[in-house]
């Protein structure tokens, strides 16, 4: 088997096994961290949030325009 | 308007239909303004389990120019309370779809919330002008925590990343 493609296996089963075990644990520190940014000015009543889509267009739009590059020599 | 919520939010208005943003969409409305944290195009409403807010929403999304779907099914027609009757009970979500694969979720579930808790501390965010009522942050992440599912457990290990990139004073 072509050893790029092995190792790309393998690391397909690390991740897959990776995910049958994984568990989020919720923590203090987390929850922290969620109360300052609800607690930022620009998170208020009111806030104007008309940017938000932009940036996952743009995303995309990247992906879009991505083209493959060969790494081998 | 060129976000995709804006036309959606602002027929929901129009009809007083009660709903609020959550899932990653409601999470991203909490980062700066013009910049991404995780992407998506689905947007995830979640209403009380009321029949006659449910057509109002259905007429909405119609109004923007949405198609509805239950399961892989286009809704029914009459779009009318004897439906929405019947849907309720069930907790059934309606979807709705439109251009560049925009999907609008009327879910009338939120793992581990009833809507009367999460209504009465909604952020009302405005979105081209457009007020979006949208979930508690706390709420979002709590919730996925309780779906329990790859994905949410996935989205909480990167988002706790991104908070503390939000809270880093610029430089």
């Amino acid at each position: 088997m072509d050893p790029d493609l092995e190792r790309a296996l393998r690391g397909l089963e690390e991740a897959a096994e990776f995910a049958r075990t994984y568990r989020f644990e919720m923590t203090e520190d987390y929850l922290e961290l969620v109360a300052r940014v609800e607690a930022l000015p620009r998170n208020q009543a009111g806030a104007d949030k008309s940017g938000r889509w932009l940036g996952s267009r743009h995303y995309w739009d990247s992906i879009e325009r991505g083209r493959f590059i060969d790494s081998k020599p | 308007m060129t976000h995709p919520l804006a036309p959606v939010g602002s027929a929901l208005a129009a009809r007083a239909v009660r709903y609020v943003l959550i899932g990653v969409s409601g999470a991203n409305l909490y980062g700066p303004g013009g910049q991404a944290v995780f992407t998506t195009d689905d947007f995830d409403l979640f209403l009380p389990a009321d029949a006659d807010n449910l057509v109002n929403a259905w007429a909405a999304c119609e109004e923007a120019g949405l198609d509805l779907w239950l399961g892989d099914e286009p809704l029914d027609r009459p779009r009318d309370r004897w439906l929405a009757d019947r849907i309720v009970p069930q907790r059934a979500l309606t979807r709705g779809t439109g251009p560049d694969g925009l999907q609008v979720d009327l879910t009338l579930v939120m793992k581990g919330f009833e809507f009367e808790t999460v209504w009465p501390e909604r952020r009302a965010f405005l979105v081209e002008g457009v007020e979006i009522p949208t979930a508690r942050l706390l709420y979002i992440v709590m919730s996925k925590q309780a779906a329990g599912r790859l994905k949410d457990q996935l989205f909480l290990t990167t988002h706790k990343d991104a908070l503390e990139q939000l809270l880093k004073p610029p430089k």
